[in-house]
């Protein structure tokens, strides 16, 4: 468990939700920076058994730290620690491919530029350490205003595709279940918080993109909608992240109604 | 973030859903307020909610959501200022609504000091820069959760803004450190000169 720069560690858990033991406090050993701003944590282990964090930048632009904006790995003692990505604004969802084993993450572009965008950016890492954008180019290829360079989206990766203007990209997982048709096998579902930068209101929704392994080829689809009126521009509910269950159901967390849905299919 | 969120005992958010759940801040009473201010307030932060005591805030003026808000905040410990311990410690809901509705009633006065006009217009530009005046308002009195700026204490102003930017104190979420993170020292003296004169 990660809170900003605290990481802890319980163990046997799931044989103690009653009455959990007192963790064990990995906090020095992970060394993680301590800003709060685009510090929450979503964690996961990767297919390799290292742990995967995200460090998102402290600032809505800005040139970040070499500690900040990017994604990291390490062994689960903290040790080992990897910068596998760098140039992520703020990731708070990321998978692995079920081929590839590649890791994909979804990365909130900056506020203020533009009503339209930088979109939000779905990414795939294709090699350790590889350069994503932040601060200087976003989405497709969009310099940013306020921190100009020469040739700024040189040596970074464009995204697979981008996924709205200020939607909140946020949770995805790759569905690998078997009770959804099999079209979705390998499909991405996001959870998009929704837009508060922007005068008419987007995201608010679960999408689907379909994707080639190689990245080369997304198609966006809805596939959890009706959270916003956009007539009336306003919302009632706001995903923030998704979770396969064993029988293939899809769980759509909503922070806006502190509730979890469950997805399910039958023929 | 070390600090406030360790000390946590009471969720603030949960805390300021059962305050506003219970009425109180609906119906916040001048009168009471103003006698509970003289007795528990003034002392520090003038009789007339303008403060005439270093790095210790003006309150006049500022808008009542506000102010309710870092009163639970105090009383909770999640904002942990040793000079507001004891004094929000007993503070009851119906005090917080009423202090907040006094407050928020009285006409701030810009403390003494020259206006520098270089240093102001420094200031004007950043405040653009960095758009305050998209949660602060144009005229900086704020709003709901976002504080009255404008005529605030310079000294306190600095004081505030240098906390936010060193990543020590965060307000309802983390806008204000993200915002400021990488403003100078200068950058920052020249904003609370501007604001602290804006009339």
């Amino acid at each position: 468990m990660a809170a900003i720069n605290r990481v802890l560690r319980y163990d046997g858990i799931e044989d103690k939700l009653d009455s959990p033991p007192q963790p064990t406090d990995l906090t020095d050993a992970f060394k993680l920076p301590s800003e709060q701003h685009h510090g929450w944590k979503f964690l996961a282990f990767g297919p390799d058994g290292k742990l995967y964090v995200p460090i998102g930048a402290p600032c809505n632009i800005c040139e970040p730290s070499p500690n900040h904006a990017q994604i990291r790995r390490y062994n689960p003692d903290g040790s080992g620690m990897e910068v596998v990505a760098r140039g992520v604004r703020n990731s708070v969802g990321f998978d692995f491919h079920p081929q590839t084993r590649e890791l994909w993450f979804t990365d909130n572009g900056r506020d203020w530029q533009d009503e339209n965008g930088p979109e939000e950016e779905l990414n795939r890492v294709s090699q350790p350490g590889e350069n994503f954008g932040f601060p200087y180019c976003h989405a497709m290829g969009i310099p940013d205003q306020d921190l100009k360079k020469a040739n700024p989206c040189e040596g970074t990766t464009k995204p697979v595709v981008t996924l709205g203007p200020h939607t909140a990209a946020l949770g995805m997982r790759f569905y690998t279940g078997q009770m959804f048709p099999a079209e979705y096998r390998d499909r991405i579902f996001v959870a998009r918080r929704g837009s508060w930068n922007r005068t008419q209101k987007a995201g608010y929704d679960v999408v689907s993109v379909k994707v080639s392994p190689d990245g080369k080829e997304a198609k966006i689809e809805p596939f959890v909608t009706g959270f916003l009126d956009e007539g009336a521009n306003a919302f009632w509910g706001r995903p923030v992240d998704v979770m396969q269950m064993p029988d293939g159901a899809l769980l759509v967390s909503d922070e806006e109604n502190g509730a979890i849905y469950r997805v399910s299919y039958s023929r | 973030m070390g600090g406030p969120l360790r000390h946590l005992r009471v969720p603030w958010l949960a805390a300021l859903a059962a305050f506003w759940a219970h009425g109180a801040a609906a119906a916040g009473d001048v009168e009471r307020g103003s006698a509970k201010a003289a007795q528990a307030c003034a002392a520090c932060h003038g009789a007339d909610g303008n403060s005439t005591m270093e790095n210790i805030p003006s309150l006049a003026g500022q808008p009542e959501t506000f102010t309710t808000l870092q009163l639970i905040l105090f009383r909770e410990r999640v904002r942990d200022v040793a000079a507001m311990r004891d004094v929000a410690r007993p503070l009851s809901d119906d005090d917080i609504a009423d202090l907040a509705a006094y407050y928020a009633r009285l006409p701030p006065r810009p403390g003494p000091g020259a206006r520098d006009p270089a240093k102001a217009e420094t200031g004007a530009a950043l405040a653009e820069r960095l758009r305050c005046a998209t949660c602060h308002e144009r005229n900086y009195a704020g709003r709901e959760q976002m504080p009255r700026l404008a005529a605030q204490r310079e000294d306190y102003l600095l004081h505030s803004m240098r906390e936010y930017r060193d990543n020590q104190r965060a307000g309802t979420d983390t806008t204000m450190q993200g915002v400021l993170y990488g403003v100078s020292d200068g950058e920052l003296a020249a904003l609370a000169h501007y604001l602290a004169q804006l009339r």
